[in-house]
């Protein structure tokens, strides 16, 4: 099954499998990689947008969610996407965005993403 | 294939009643460029144009493209290719090229992610675009409720019509300088090795996207293309995001890696022929993509590969696919990248990296901290330095200086190495 692993409310209703994650962009990133150790396999590259990770408060990864042994691939994208984040740590600034700005993050993120939900026929 | 720029070099720049070159000096006439880009239903009726030229205190943010105002004046298709005019190819005849000057636009399309050109103090030495003469598209949509991807077609569009209407209107006067480029995919000098140039560019979607002869990046296999045809505007930019390290559409018209390759051609190596490829987000895109466009260098017979990235992250991973893939077919490369190191330059520089990947040139750290000082004039809208790349909550001080990554500076690590840092050999 093709899910979306996301933290970004704006799939709500527009993605047709979404696994809406109402945390961080790294725990969005951390329940990617707990669902590639069990047999999934990434579909999109999970540090998609120019964007660094302590500006952009929302992730988005879409899956092919399975069982079965472990796509080493996409261990290795979403290890160094996690690696990314983690030595982005000491970087991260306290972002009070203003609901404006957050709601352009949260677009930029669909749109980022809108041609592979297209590809993969997700989107309602 | 051989292409003559016809340049007029301009110093200056003023507004008057006829738009036209003189001695150095580009006159512009205000109302006709206003009525030209207000033609455009999608721009609203408050759209101004400024002048700013180098060392003048005056910042310009936020910056959405910059473009070299350049118009053929002989041979096959005309300038911007599939944007503006027909869609047939370019990179033959004879071209006008107001070098020295450059249409910026700047306009609010998302709360972030635009840049900054400063022409003076320590901020003008980090971007390209402080030693050009600036035409300035302040723009603003007709509707606030836009479709945001209308008004960045919008604002892309009006930058190009204002380019190709400068030169246009310059066509009649004599060049001061004519430079010729000649290339043919054919000439093989013997026992000089078959180099071409793997031109990566962006295409994740809204603001992250590129243009070839008119046809959106993402939906292409990666092809064949004459540096020539890049000089006449083939390849446009659509992106902005993060400022430092994206083509804009001037550094693909003026892009470094082609002019030095076209120099060495037949002395050091042949240079074959740009492969320019694509920057998708699904993996089965990238995948293509990059088996794809070493599959065409292999036909080719390529012995080497010059691989200009452009942008972080997610291309990482095309950079490092297309490295390994051509390292183990047997064609050597060497990479241009930037480097998100950390603002102590300690982190790891890139998102993917391959052990074939031994030959890497960087244009920079993005990471790295810079205090812009006051300027006297700001065109565009100063507050947004809160919320650009590279910004943060307060990097606008009360007094106007601005403290910001590199990233926020427009073309400060060009992956095309249209960029002012750098080390020589003196």
């Amino acid at each position: 099954m093709v899910i979306l692993f996301t933290n970004n409310r704006i799939f709500l209703n527009r993605v047709k499998n979404l696994k809406l994650i109402n945390l961080s962009a790294y725990d969005v990133l951390i329940d990617v990689r707990n669902s590639i150790h069990l047999g999934s396999h990434l579909l999109t590259h999970p540090l998609c947008g120019n964007l660094k990770p302590s500006q952009q408060p929302f992730r988005s990864v879409l899956l092919e969610e399975k069982k079965g042994s472990v796509d080493f691939p996409s261990l290795s994208l979403i290890e160094e996407a996690i690696a990314v984040y983690r030595s982005a740590g000491s970087l991260a600034a306290t972002q009070n965005y203003e609901k404006v700005t957050l709601n352009d993050y949260a677009f930029i993120d669909f749109e980022l993403m809108r041609a592979s939900l297209e590809h993969y026929r997700v989107l309602i | 294939m051989r292409l003559e720029l016809h340049k007029l070099h301009v110093k200056s720049l003023q507004f008057g009643e006829r738009t036209n070159f003189s001695n150095g000096v580009l006159t512009v006439n205000k109302s006709e460029l206003l009525n030209l880009i207000s033609e455009d239903p999608l721009l609203g009726k408050n759209l101004s144009i400024e002048l700013a030229v180098p060392g003048e205190k005056v910042r310009i943010m936020p910056v959405k493209d910059v473009i070299e105002p350049r118009w053929k004046i002989e041979g096959n298709g005309q300038v911007f290719p599939g944007m503006l005019s027909g869609v047939e190819s370019v990179g033959s005849g004879k071209t006008l090229v107001l070098t020295g000057a450059a249409v910026v636009t700047s306009g609010k399309l998302v709360r972030f992610q635009e840049g900054i050109i400063d022409m003076s103090g320590p901020g003008a030495e980090y971007t390209p675009y402080s030693k050009t003469c600036n035409v300035v598209l302040i723009l603003e949509p007709s509707d606030p409720e836009m479709d945001k991807h209308d008004y960045e077609q919008a604002c892309r569009m009006a930058g190009l019509k204002a380019a190709a209407y400068l030169a246009k209107s310059c066509a009649d006067v004599k060049a001061d300088e004519v430079e010729a480029f000649e290339h043919s995919t054919m000439d093989n000098t013997p026992g000089l090795p078959r180099v071409g140039y793997l031109y990566m560019l962006q295409s994740q979607g809204l603001l992250h996207d590129t243009y070839l002869y008119g046809v959106d990046m993402k939906k292409i296999l990666p092809t064949l293309l004459s540096p020539l045809e890049v000089m006449d505007g083939a390849i446009t930019s659509g992106n902005c995001v993060s400022a430092c390290d994206k083509n804009s559409t001037y550094s693909h018209q003026n892009n470094q890696v082609i002019a030095n390759m076209l120099k060495r051609n037949g002395k050091d190596f042949n240079f074959v022929t740009c492969i320019v490829t694509n920057e998708n987000v699904t993996l089965a895109d990238k995948k293509r993509s990059s088996d794809y466009a070493i599959k065409l260098a292999a036909m080719l017979g390529l012995e080497g590969l010059v691989i200009t990235e452009e942008g972080f992250g997610n291309p990482d991973a095309d950079l490092i696919m297309n490295c390994w893939k051509a390292e183990r077919l047997g064609i050597k490369t060497t990479l241009l990248t930037d480097e998100y190191a950390g603002r102590d330059g300690a982190s790891q520089s890139l998102a993917d990296s391959c052990p074939e990947g031994n030959a890497c040139v960087t244009a920079g750290n993005a990471n790295e901290v810079i205090t812009l000082p006051p300027m006297e004039k700001v065109f565009g809208f100063a507050n947004e330095a809160n919320v650009i790349a590279g910004g943060w909550d307060g990097s606008l001080a009360g007094d106007g200086s601005i403290t910001v990554e590199l990233q926020a500076i427009t073309g400060a690590t060009s992956e095309l190495g249209y960029t002012k840092l750098g080390a020589y050999t003196v």
